[in-house]
């Protein structure tokens, strides 16, 4: 086959968007890990990796500007590569908003708001990133629809849990916490369901793109 | 046409190079006649091209091919050598006529009327149909007679012999038409001070735009290109794209280029041609480059073969 030097790039792509996604799914179960168990070392290990995501990032980027620039590709490779590029940025904020759990950690240390199930929701996006990955690296687009169909669940589980904190704050006694306090809980378990909520998103975006590359058909895009 | 044309040597070479490549084929054809070709340009057809077989004496170089060129737009063809879209190029003006040995059979049809019937007028017809080589090749004449030669030829100006004898009512002087010549094909501004200079002093982007302008002097409907920029450097290169684009607003383009992004760049609609002379997929230039039909053709294109 011609173009041998090129096949292997388009394949080092690959394995690069694969790897990188790899580290960041360590970051997200790590970010989730420290927040059921208040884990104070394996959050601080979340927030100090951040950077080394970042730079593989800017590695990545840098490969599919190459990519274009050098090689030109067309058809299916454009289209990979084009993917590829959205779905490292994707990747990156996945990235950010794991070391936004892994603050959210260190700071909740009074275990407010414990009737709030954030494990499940925190589970089931991190099957969703992994899911989305999954079906970029075997182009899988039936799993892509998949993908899209069940983010609309983890919509309504995030909804439903920041209703359940409503509700717990009414029911709560004013006077047993410092307002400060309670307000302080208040917005980082909401921040930590809308993050969540965003980690789904991008694994949507992620298996959108991915439908685009193989099918050449934006419909999941938006 | 003559048995004793000296252009007649070169073709032959050309043909010998063209069968020894087509000879190497060694793909598996996943068809003989590929179903990706039915494209609807949706612009006005200027040119019907309609089961056209060419034949290099046993050498079946061109096969079975139909398709429409819509006018006033760019259709690139595009191919790895040997795939017969030169041959398919020099088809539409009947150049091929040239080779003794070439047999073509089906229908070229230039605004409903075929080429390819009896009577036609072949002077007429290459006025109508003019073509732009891979090399820039100038006359050894100044840059006003290289332009005015067709036209000369022709009768269209009042210093014509033709022009006098046919009495044509407004003859068109030498001097306006030289000038909208050259500035059509944008080298006016380059050469409007020195037009008795000769035409070989000019640099190779210079001289193929002297010869698109040479083109335009008898007033062409349809200009053919065979690859009309792979001797230029990328600055000439570029002027010649942007004039490709420039002249489609009049007139109807047709390009062969072995620059798949050249392609790219300049045509609406493009013509895919595989080794064996068979045209396998033909679509708007978009289609064809992010998300072709054919897997031969997404091979060829991403450099996979070819």
């Amino acid at each position: 086959m011609a173009r041998e030097d090129y096949r292997e790039s388009l394949t080092e792509l690959r394995d690069g968007v694969e790897s990188m996604a790899k580290t960041v799914l360590t970051q997200l179960r790590r970010a989730l890990t420290s927040l059921e168990d208040g884990d104070e070392m394996v959050a601080h290990e979340v927030i100090d990796t951040d950077g080394a995501v970042n730079e593989r990032y800017l590695d990545l980027e840098g490969d599919c500007i190459q990519l274009l620039a050098l090689q030109q590709p067309v058809a299916s490779d454009l289209r990979f590569v084009a993917a590829s590029f959205k779905i490292l940025t994707d990747l990156e904020r996945i990235g950010d908003l794991a070391t936004n759990l892994a603050r959210y950690a260190l700071a909740d240390a009074s275990g407010a708001f414990s009737k709030i199930d954030i494990h499940r929701i925190g589970d089931e996006v991190h099957n969703q990133v992994q899911a989305a990955i999954d079906a970029y690296v075997a182009d899988d687009t039936d799993a892509c629809r998949t993908i899209n169909t069940r983010d609309d669940e983890i919509d309504a589980l995030c909804q439903r849990a920041s209703e359940a904190v409503v509700r717990e704050l009414i029911a709560r006694e004013a006077s047993a916490w410092g307002v400060e306090q309670l307000l302080d809980d208040v917005s980082r378990v909401l921040l930590t369901i809308r993050d969540l909520e965003r980690i789904g998103d991008h694994a949507v975006n992620i298996a959108a793109r991915t439908h685009y590359m193989v099918e050449n058909d934006p419909e999941l895009i938006y | 046409m003559s048995q004793t044309d000296p252009i007649d040597a070169t073709d032959e070479m050309n043909r010998t190079a063209e069968q020894t490549i087509s000879t190497t084929d060694g793909e598996t054809a996943e068809e003989t006649r590929s179903e990706w070709v039915d494209y609807d340009t949706g612009g006005e057809t200027k040119l019907a091209i309609k089961n056209l077989d060419v034949y290099y004496g046993d050498d079946h170089a061109l096969k079975d091919v139909s398709m429409d060129i819509p006018e006033q737009s760019v259709t690139a063809l595009i191919g790895p050598s040997g795939c017969g879209k030169s041959t398919f190029l020099r088809c539409l003006n009947r150049m091929n006529d040239r080779i003794r040995s070439a047999s073509i059979n089906g229908t070229v049809e230039l605004d409903s009327e075929d080429i390819y019937q009896d009577g036609i007028d072949l002077v007429e017809l290459r006025k109508r149909v003019g073509m732009v080589f891979q090399s820039p090749n100038p006359f050894p004449k100044s840059i006003r007679a290289n332009v005015s030669y067709g036209p000369r030829k022709h009768g269209d100006i009042e210093t014509g012999l033709l022009a006098r004898l046919t009495g044509r009512a407004d003859p068109e002087s030498e001097e306006e038409l030289v000038k909208r010549s050259l500035e059509r094909a944008a080298l006016w501004e380059e050469v409007s001070d020195r037009l008795e200079d000769n035409a070989l002093g000019l640099s190779g982007g210079q001289q193929q735009r002297l010869c698109i302008a040479r083109c335009l002097a008898v007033d062409p409907e349809i200009i053919l290109m065979d690859e009309p920029a792979s001797a230029l450097d990328p600055i000439a290169t570029s002027k010649i794209e942007d004039l490709i684009e420039d002249l489609a607003q009049d007139y109807t383009v047709v390009v062969v280029t072995h620059s798949m992004q050249q392609a790219a760049r300049v045509s609406d609609q493009t013509a895919v041609f595989l080794t064996g002379g068979e045209l396998v997929e033909y679509d708007n230039t978009e289609k064809i480059f992010e998300d072709p039909e054919s897997q031969r053709v997404e091979d060829y294109i991403s450099g996979k073969f070819g």
